[in-house]
């Protein structure tokens, strides 16, 4: 027979040192659990002849009195609200955490952090004041004014004093973003038909509606522009090399715009690239155009259809407008 | 106190085919329960059942009597006036020493009975402090007449329907009330009794420990086997407070007492859904807590009749505790899914069936619990998986997964773990992942509901959304596990974890997008 868990089982504690992976365990809770409590209410209600008397309206209203004892206090550390009911998480999240970096669409917890990171990532004046010695490093934990000289001090102090834990990164190695990786799919899609060009539109599409998305508190951008872009291979890179930005900071500003600008020029050739390949795969005899056509806006009515050669050619200079910054 | 409201728009408001007309009774109570403030939210959720009506349910006068009378409606001052006077006048009928001594106190007995049985709010604590309760106390004396008995009975039981302080005055009247359950006693005055002790128990632990310790288990037990359906069902519930617990020891003595399981089974057999419900409860309270009782009743005649209830009731308050029973067998042994809930044997369909028909129901209660009981069973052997695989219980897992409230959510994600982690482990020393399950479920649509559950800030539910994910992630076939969680934002929901307050989540979502998401991924 399985031990009692206590009422916060789950699929397996197990191992201790690595991820606790699922195991398919039968959890078992004790009368009192509050598991049980609704079913217990449930009970002494339809006992007493009120149950049926009651509207839905009411019962939940008993059910959330007896929820709303439990504490529910947001998770994200430092924060501390009370949640009336789970539900309202999310809300509360996106009122109050997500505090996004206009430059590198970076999310953070609490405003504070998230200036934290523009200092830290984005200017170069604080670069600057690093490379002549200054404790510029603040200690991420409210309170505690603590700065140290370099991002690894830094690391170490949250470590050793505030007990993080020793893989916390508050550079996390940022995975590439949705943008970088449709970028190099099409690179893979290079010399494919018409039809992936078509999937091509709906990922920019995709990506459009989704930055316009309310969900994220966002600033509202059509597309990126070429600096941006830029930043954002800046920030890549940088954090490949965490121990080079701070010997190299001063060079580096000069480095970056150079190979920015040598990114967006290779942005431009590829895209030019994919246009040429595109036009050179469309047919140039379409089964469905008309024996006689004639071009030009008199007859504009008298198009009985459009050949498929013309509307892809309409198709994929839309689409050049809409990438250009 | 409960205001009169009669607007028409209130009562058009309720349904036609409840409260009939000039059933005021039941709208007070209505009116009662709506206005939810503390205190009768609290008299409403305990497990305390006042006594309004005669338990005789012969043609006795007295019923016709009380049923004609309206309810008292009274200021609650008045009320409680009324009351001390009244135990006054019991006072002095006890000192009385004349030849109607007896009548005179059965008559106060039950001036006092209607005003703690027919008043909205019954003046209890009027009446202890008018000292009603060591003159009750004198009337349940040995020898005393049976109709004084019974008055006095009746009183206590509504007293002791009250709150904490009210309950606990009443100590002194217990080793009375438990020696007037016994055999000899007339067949009314026990049950009353009972009724009473019942109400004692189901106050708290504190309590429920007195009365085992005075020797109530066995009488109450006894009485349970009553001809009578009426006293069968009140001692059945008040058994039911007595074992709840959480100190298990009165369950375990239950569970000694020779031929209780047959009781249980002979009783759990008629066709009397109040009775099966109560006695439904003791088998609740005694898998819950005695692993002696559960070892028993899973080699019984007990399972295969509650899963006929399940299958074939449609009422909520008798599938309640059956449902709860077998989730608490299910859970404790696994006796029962490897030798009782055989796949292929008929009654394993018919769990199948009635927790499907549980999920389906429109009470929350039962989807939540059903699905407890299917994700235990879920964890059993590769053959219960299948079963629980190709039923339609997919679907409506899928579904509950994505659109219930919170906390059956969790219940559907066990769920549907379950069926996708093998009995055994691999030589990683992780549990196999059933492929054959996990890539339709994925393909069905249950992801989103895992990745909302990680955003989730109850931790248990994010925790089990993460590591549903990580599943998905390393088992789905040609690794494609990534971009579909990454599909559905879940990168996005795993981020938050990095300054989320608790280690172990912290640790474990940066583990997944470090190793899964990490800088060569899409490249």
């Amino acid at each position: 027979m399985d031990s009692m868990d206590s009422s916060v089982a789950s699929p397996d504690l197990g191992l201790a040192l690595g991820f606790p992976f699922w195991v398919a365990s039968r959890r078992r809770f004790k009368p009192d659990d509050p598991f049980f409590a609704s079913g217990n209410l449930e009970r002494e209600l339809l006992a007493k002849h009120v149950a049926l008397d009651l509207t839905e309206d009411e019962r939940f209203q008993l059910q959330r009195m007896e929820i709303a004892d439990a504490n529910l206090f947001c998770p994200i550390a430092g924060c501390g609200a009370r949640l009336e009911y789970l539900e309202e998480f999310e809300d509360h999240y996106n009122t109050r955490h997500m505090a996004s970096c206009s430059v590198c669409f970076r999310v953070y917890p609490t405003s504070r952090l998230l200036s934290i990171h523009i200092s830290e990532v984005h200017d170069s004046f604080f670069q600057a004041k690093v490379a002549r010695g200054f404790p510029m490093y603040e200690c991420l934990v409210e309170g505690c004014g603590a700065k140290l000289k370099s991002y690894k001090s830094r690391q170490r102090h949250l470590i050793d004093k505030h007990r993080f834990p020793s893989n916390f990164e508050f550079y996390k190695k940022a995975h590439p973003s949705k943008h970088q990786r449709q970028k190099l799919q099409r690179k893979a899609y290079k010399g494919g038909d018409a039809k992936d060009q078509e999937s091509f539109m709906d990922l920019d599409a995709k990506k459009e509606s989704k930055q316009t998305r309310p969900k994220h508190y966002r600033p509202q951008q059509e597309v990126k522009t070429g600096t941006e872009r830029e930043s954002e291979m800046e920030v890549e890179t940088k954090l490949h090399h965490p121990q080079t930005t701070e010997t190299k900071v001063v060079t580096n500003c000069e480095a970056k715009n150079e190979k920015a600008k040598a990114e967006t020029e290779m942005e431009v050739e590829e895209r030019i690239e994919d246009i040429v390949s595109g036009i050179s795969k469309l047919s140039t005899v379409d089964a469905s155009s008309p024996s006689s056509v004639s071009f030009g806006h008199r007859h504009s009515r008298g198009f009985a259809f459009v050949p498929r050669s013309v509307r892809n050619q309409n198709q994929i200079s839309k689409r050049e407008q809409t990438r250009k910054p | 106190m409960a205001s009169e409201d009669t607007s028409p728009s209130h009562s058009h408001h309720r349904d036609s085919i409840k409260s009939s007309v000039g059933n005021t009774a039941a709208n007070r109570r209505r009116q009662q329960a709506i206005s939810i403030g503390k205190e009768r939210r609290e008299a409403l959720i305990r497990a305390k059942r006042l006594c309004r009506d005669s338990i005789f349910d012969d043609d006795n006068n007295e019923k016709g009597l009380d049923e004609g009378e309206m309810v008292i409606d009274e200021e609650q001052s008045v009320l409680n006036a009324r009351t001390a006077q009244t135990v006054q006048e019991l006072k002095s009928s006890l000192s009385y020493q004349g030849k109607d001594a007896t009548q005179k106190t059965i008559e106060a007995l039950r001036a006092l009975r209607k005003l703690l049985s027919k008043s909205e709010v019954p003046p209890i604590e009027a009446a202890i402090q008018g000292g009603a309760v060591p003159l009750l106390v004198q009337c349940l004396s040995f020898g005393s007449a049976d109709e004084q008995l019974l008055e006095a009975a009746w009183c206590v039981t509504n007293i002791a329907a009250g709150g904490p302080e009210d309950t606990k005055s009443l100590l002194p009247a217990l080793p009375l009330l438990i020696a007037h359950l016994g055999e000899k006693s007339s067949g009314h005055v026990a049950e009353q009794c009972a009724w009473a002790l019942g109400n004692v128990a189901g106050e708290d632990m504190e309590l429920r420990s007195i009365l085992f310790a005075q020797g109530a288990l066995l009488p109450l037990t006894r009485l349970m086997l009553s001809n009578r359906e009426s006293t069968a069902r009140t001692a059945a519930w008040a058994l039911s407070n007595l074992i709840k617990g959480p100190d298990p020891k009165a369950a375990n003595e239950l569970i000694r007492i020779e031929a209780i399981t047959d009781t249980i089974v002979k009783h759990l057999k008629t066709a009397d859904e109040e009775l099966v419900t109560e006695v439904a409860w003791v088998v609740v309270y005694l898998s819950a807590l005695s692993d002696k009782a559960i070892s028993i009743l899973v080699r019984s005649d007990v399972v295969p009749v509650l899963v006929n209830w399940l299958v074939g009731s449609e009422s909520l308050q008798l599938l309640i505790p059956v449902l709860r029973s077998l989730g608490n067998l299910v859970a404790a042994d696994a006796y029962i899914t490897h030798s009782v809930l055989i796949v292929g044997n008929n009654i394993t369909d018919q769990v199948l069936y009635g927790l499907i028909k549980c999920l389906k129901s429109e009470h929350r209660v039962l989807k939540k619990e059903a699905l407890w009981v299917l994700s235990n069973i879920a964890a059993g052997t590769l053959e219960h998986k299948t079963l629980i695989f190709s039923s339609e219980a997919v679907p409506l897992l899928i579904d509950l997964l994505s659109a219930a409230p919170f906390e059956i959510r969790k219940e559907a994600a066990y769920t549907l773990g379950n069926i996708c982690v093998g009995p055994t482990k691999g030589s990683d020393n992780k549990s196999d992942i059933i492929v054959t399950h996990l890539v339709p479920l994925v393909k069905g649509g249950c992801l989103p509901g895992f990745v909302n559950l990680v955003r989730s800030a109850d931790l248990e539910s994010a925790r089990v959304g993460l590591i549903f994910l990580e599943l998905v992630m390393r088992g789905y076939p040609n690794g494609e596990g990534p971009k579909l969680v990454e599909r559905e934002d879940g990168i996005d929901a795993m981020e938050r974890f990095q300054f989320h307050e608790n280690q172990e989540m912290r640790n474990m979502a940066n583990a997944l997008v470090d190793k899964y998401f990490g800088a060569d991924y899409g490249v």
